[in-house]
C-alpha cells in the first residue's frame, strides 16, 4: 500500500529523524527475485526488499490486516512481513507492526506509537511525527487528482515536487498542464499526436476511469507506465480516489453478500459507479493471479451481463511481468477509439 | 423442491443421509468428472480457484439434473471461499438456470440466523411436518454416517502400505462406503461400519514392510477430495507410505462450532502455535495449519510432508514460499502440489515416485 500511504509514512519516519530510503525499482523482469509463486505485487515486494537488504537499519513492511472499520485486506499481506523476512534470510530488520482497524483492533496511532517505541524514540516524539503526517497526507491527498494528470507516474510520489498548476498555453483554447521537471519522452511525444488527433475537433480530453488496486494502477513496474500512456493519448484519468466511502457503498451494499475485502470494495463500487456515467470508459487493471481481482473480474463480467451489458466502454487489462508496452498501448489506442467513437455517435444524436 | 449440494470427499454420503432420512427430495451431483471440470472452468475466469470451479461444475450438472435448490457451506474471510456464493449465484443466472441458494452460516451468530431465515421462508413452505420432525434424527445420521466413512478411510490409510495386491485396498474401501451408504436405520449402520472394519484389515498384508510415514497438509478443499487431488492419498499408500491428514469434515464442523476452541491441547491449536516462528499472524484458512504441522512432523520423526494446494489460493501460497524454508531448516522433506485444471495425474505420479524414492535414500543415509 506504498501506493497510498508512502507520504504519510515517509514523514513520520523522518519526523522521528530517520533518513527513508525506498528501493529503485526493478525495471528489468530479470531482476525480479522469485521467492514464491504469488502475484506480481507480491514478487515486486519481495525484490525491492532483497535490494534494499544491505542498505538499511529497518525494513518497514507493516502487516495489513485492515485499514477500514470492518472490511479487511487480501490475506496475502498478512503474511508479507514474514515473506519479506525469510527471503531477505533474516539479515535486516523487518518494522511489521500489525495494522488493524477493525472495531476492537488497535487505532492507527496506537499502532504507529508503537513502531516509534521500536525506533527509540519517546511518545511524544511519535506523536508528533504523527500529527505532522497526518496532516501532510491530507494535504496530499487534497491535491492527489490533479497530480494523478499532470505528473509523470514515477514522480507521483516524490512528496517534494510540487503539483504544476494549471497554465493557459497560448493558441490553445483549453487549459494544458505542464509537464514535471522530467518528463518521460514517449509521454511528451504522445501528448503531441493526440493534440492533433483529438484536440483540434473535440474540446474536452476523454475521462476514462482507471479501477484497480492502487499498486497496479501507480507501480510502474506492474502497469508499464499505462497511466502515461493513457495520458499520452490524450486521456484524462479519473481514479476511485475522487469517490466517497457512501457513493462506493451504495453499489455494492444491495448484493447478497457483503465484499469483505475493502480493496474489492472500492473496486467493484467504483466500477459500477463510474459505468452508470460521469466517464467517458472505463480501464479496470489488474495482476495475474490476484485472487480478489480473479473472482471479482468473473462478478463484474456476469453481473453486467445479467444486467444488459455495460453502457460505456470497459477494458480490463491483466498485467503481469511479461506483459510489454507495446501491447498495452496496442490495446489503449484501440479502446480509445471505441470511446471516441462512441462519443461522437452520440453527439450525432443529439 | 430437490435439494442438492456440492459433491466434496465422501461427503455426498452423509448429505444424503441427512436428506433421504428426513424425507426431503435430493439430486446428488454426479461423481465429479472431466465434464465436471470442464464446465466449471468454461464458467469461470482462469484464475480462481481449483474448487470454485469444481463446486460450480457440480451445481450446474446437478441443477441440469433437475435439481432446483442449492445448499452450500459458508465461510468467512480472508480466504474467496467466503465470497463463492455470490458470484455463483451470478454465474448461474446468467447461464439461465434456476436455483434457490441456501447458505449454511459459518458462524451462529443471531446476524446468520436471520439471514437464513429470509432464505428459507419459502423452503419452509414445501416442508411437510413429518420433514421438520425427522430432521434432527437425519442430522444424527449424517453425522453417525461421517464418523463412519472417516474412520474407514482412516483405516484404510493405514493397511494400504501393507497391501500386497495394488489396489485391494481402494477397492474394498469402496465396498464399504457403500455399505455404509446405503444403510437406512441405525442398527443397519452399525452392521455395515463392523463389516466394513472386518473387511479391511482381512486383507492379505505384508507385515514385515515398514512404510514411510507422511503428512498430507494443505488447503481442506484439495486436501479432503480425491477428484481434485488425483488421488494422492491412495497413490502415496500404494508407493508404501503410510499418509496421515489432520483436515477432516468433523474437524471443519467442530471448529466452526468452536467445540474445541476452548481445547488448548487440541492439535489445530498445536499446529497454530507451532506456526508462530515464522508466521506473526494469522493469515487465515489453513494456511498457519499447514506451516506448523509441517514443523511438528518433522519434531515427531514423519518422513516427509505433502503440502496440497489450488492454483492461485491466495493463504496457501504464502505457505508454500514458507514452507520451502521449513523444509531446509527442519530437514524435512516436502513436496508441494500446485493443482489446477490441467491433465496433471501422470505428472502428480511420477512426483510422488521420486518423492518417495528419494524418502528411501534418506532413510538409507540415516
Amino acid at each position: 500500500m506504498f501506493y497510498r500511504y508512502f507520504p504519510f509514512w515517509k514523514i513520520f519516519f523522518e519526523g522521528l529523524g530517520w533518513s527513508v530510503k525506498t528501493s529503485e525499482g526493478v525495471r528489468q523482469k530479470e531482476k525480479i527475485v522469485y521467492f514464491e509463486d504469488s502475484c506480481l505485487p507480491m514478487k515486486l515486494l519481495v525484490t525491492h526488499a532483497v535490494q534494499l537488504r544491505e542498505k538499511v537499519d529497518y525494513l518497514f513492511v507493516p502487516r495489513l490486516v485492515s485499514i477500514h472499520s470492518s472490511f479487511i485486506m487480501c490475506p496475502k499481506f498478512r503474511g508479507a512481513p514474514d515473506i519479506v523476512r525469510l527471503a531477505t534470510e533474516r539479515k535486516v530488520s523487518v518494522i511489521d507492526e500489525t495494522i488493524d482497524l477493525r472495531k476492537g483492533g488497535v487505532s492507527l496511532f496506537q499502532s504507529f506509537l508503537k513502531i516509534g517505541k521500536k525506533l527509540g524514540a519517546s511518545k511524544q516524539e511519535s506523536k508528533n511525527a504523527f500529527r505532522e503526517a497526518e496532516d501532510s497526507f491530507s494535504k496530499f491527498r487534497k491535491g492527489w487528482v490533479d497530480r494523478i494528470n499532470r505528473l509523470p507516474t514515477g514522480q507521483l510520489f516524490e512528496v517534494n515536487i510540487p503539483t504544476p498548476a494549471l497554465r493557459r498555453v497560448q493558441g490553445s483554447p483549453e487549459p494544458r498542464w505542464i509537464q514535471g521537471p522530467s518528463p518521460e519522452p514517449h509521454m511528451v511525444q504522445g501528448a503531441a499526436s493526440s493534440f492533433e488527433v483529438g484536440g483540434k475537433e473535440k474540446n474536452s480530453p476523454l475521462r476514462v476511469a482507471f479501477i484497480g488496486h492502487p499498486y497496479n494502477l501507480f507501480d510502474v513496474d506492474i502497469s508499464k507506465g499505462c497511466l502515461s500512456l493513457a495520458k499520452g493519448l490524450g486521456m484524462e484519468i479519473v481514479t476511485s480516489d475522487i469517490l466517497s466511502e457512501k457513493e462506493i457503498d451504495r453499489e455494492v451494499s444491495n448484493l447478497s453478500k457483503e465484499i469483505y475485502w475493502s480493496s474489492g470494495r472500492e473496486i467493484v463500487g467504483s466500477l459500477f459507479h463510474f459505468l452508470s456515467g460521469g466517464v467517458d470508459g472505463v480501464v479496470f487493471l489488474t495482476s495475474f493471479k490476484c485472487g480478489i481481482d480473479a473472482l471479482l473480474q468473473e462478478f463484474i463480467k456476469r453481473r453486467l451481463k445479467v444486467l444488459g451489458g455495460p453502457s460505456l466502454p470497459l477494458l480490463m487489462l491483466s498485467l503481469d511481468e511479461h506483459t510489454s508496452r507495446e501491447g498495452l498501448m496496442t490495446r489503449l489506442e484501440a479502446f480509445r477509439d471505441v470511446v471516441e467513437e462512441r462519443r461522437s455517435d452520440s453527439q450525432i444524436v443529439k | 423442491m430437490k435439494v442438492t449440494f456440492p459433491r466434496l470427499g465422501s461427503m455426498h454420503i452423509f448429505c444424503k443421509a441427512i436428506a433421504e432420512t428426513a424425507g426431503i427430495p435430493y439430486v446428488i451431483p454426479p461423481e465429479t468428472s472431466r465434464k465436471t471440470l470442464t464446465l466449471g472452468v468454461l464458467h469461470s475466469n482462469e484464475c480462481i480457484c481449483l474448487p470454485f470451479k469444481m463446486i460450480l461444475g457440480n451445481f450446474i450438472e446437478a441443477l441440469q439434473k433437475g435439481a432446483d435448490t442449492i445448499v452450500m457451506v459458508g465461510s468467512g474471510p480472508p480466504c474467496r471461499l467466503g465470497l463463492y456464493d455470490l458470484v455463483q449465484k451470478v454465474i448461474l443466472e446468467d447461464m439461465g438456470l434456476h436455483y434457490r441458494w441456501l447458505t449454511i452460516p459459518p458462524r451462529l451468530t443471531w446476524g446468520a440466523i436471520w439471514k437464513n431465515h429470509e432464505e428459507t421462508k419459502e423452503l419452509r413452505k414445501e416442508l411437510s411436518a413429518k420433514n421438520v420432525l425427522l430432521f434432527p434424527y437425519g442430522l444424527w445420521m449424517g453425522w453417525k454416517k461421517m464418523m463412519a466413512c472417516e474412520g474407514l478411510e482412516r483405516l484404510a490409510m493405514k493397511v494400504r502400505p501393507l497391501e500386497i495386491k495394488k489396489g485391494e485396498t481402494q477397492r474394498r474401501l469402496k465396498k464399504a462406503l457403500s455399505w455404509v451408504d446405503e444403510a437406512k436405520t441405525a442398527k443397519v449402520l452399525e452392521e455395515a461400519i463392523r463389516r466394513g472394519k472386518v473387511l479391511l484389515e482381512e486383507m492379505e498384508q505384508d507385515h514385515s514392510r515398514r512404510p514411510f510415514r507422511v503428512a498430507v497438509v494443505g488447503e481442506l478443499y484439495t486436501v479432503m477430495d480425491p477428484h481434485i487431488n488425483r488421488g494422492v492419498e491412495q497413490k502415496l499408500g500404494e508407493l508404501g507410505a503410510e499418509v496421515t491428514r489432520t483436515s477432516w469434515f468433523s474437524t471443519h464442523i467442530l471448529r466452526t462450532m468452536r467445540k474445541n476452541k476452548a481445547d488448548r491441547a487440541s492439535e489445530r491449536m498445536r499446529f497454530f502455535e507451532a506456526s508462530k516462528a515464522y508466521l506473526g499472524y494469522d493469515v487465515g484458512a489453513e494456511c498457519n495449519v499447514s506451516v506448523g504441522e509441517a514443523i511438528l512432523r518433522s519434531k515427531e520423526g514423519y518422513d516427509g510432508v505433502v503440502h496440497l494446494m489450488p492454483f492461485a489460493c491466495m493463504p496457501e501460497t504464502t505457505a508454500s514460499g514458507i514452507l520451502t524454508k521449513v523444509g531446509q531448516e527442519w530437514d524435512i522433506p516436502i513436496l508441494t502440489l500446485i493443482l489446477d485444471e490441467q491433465e496433471i495425474e501422470g505428472r502428480i505420479q511420477t512426483l510422488l515416485e521420486a518423492f518417495v524414492e528419494m524418502l528411501e535414500w534418506k532413510r538409507r543415509a540415516a
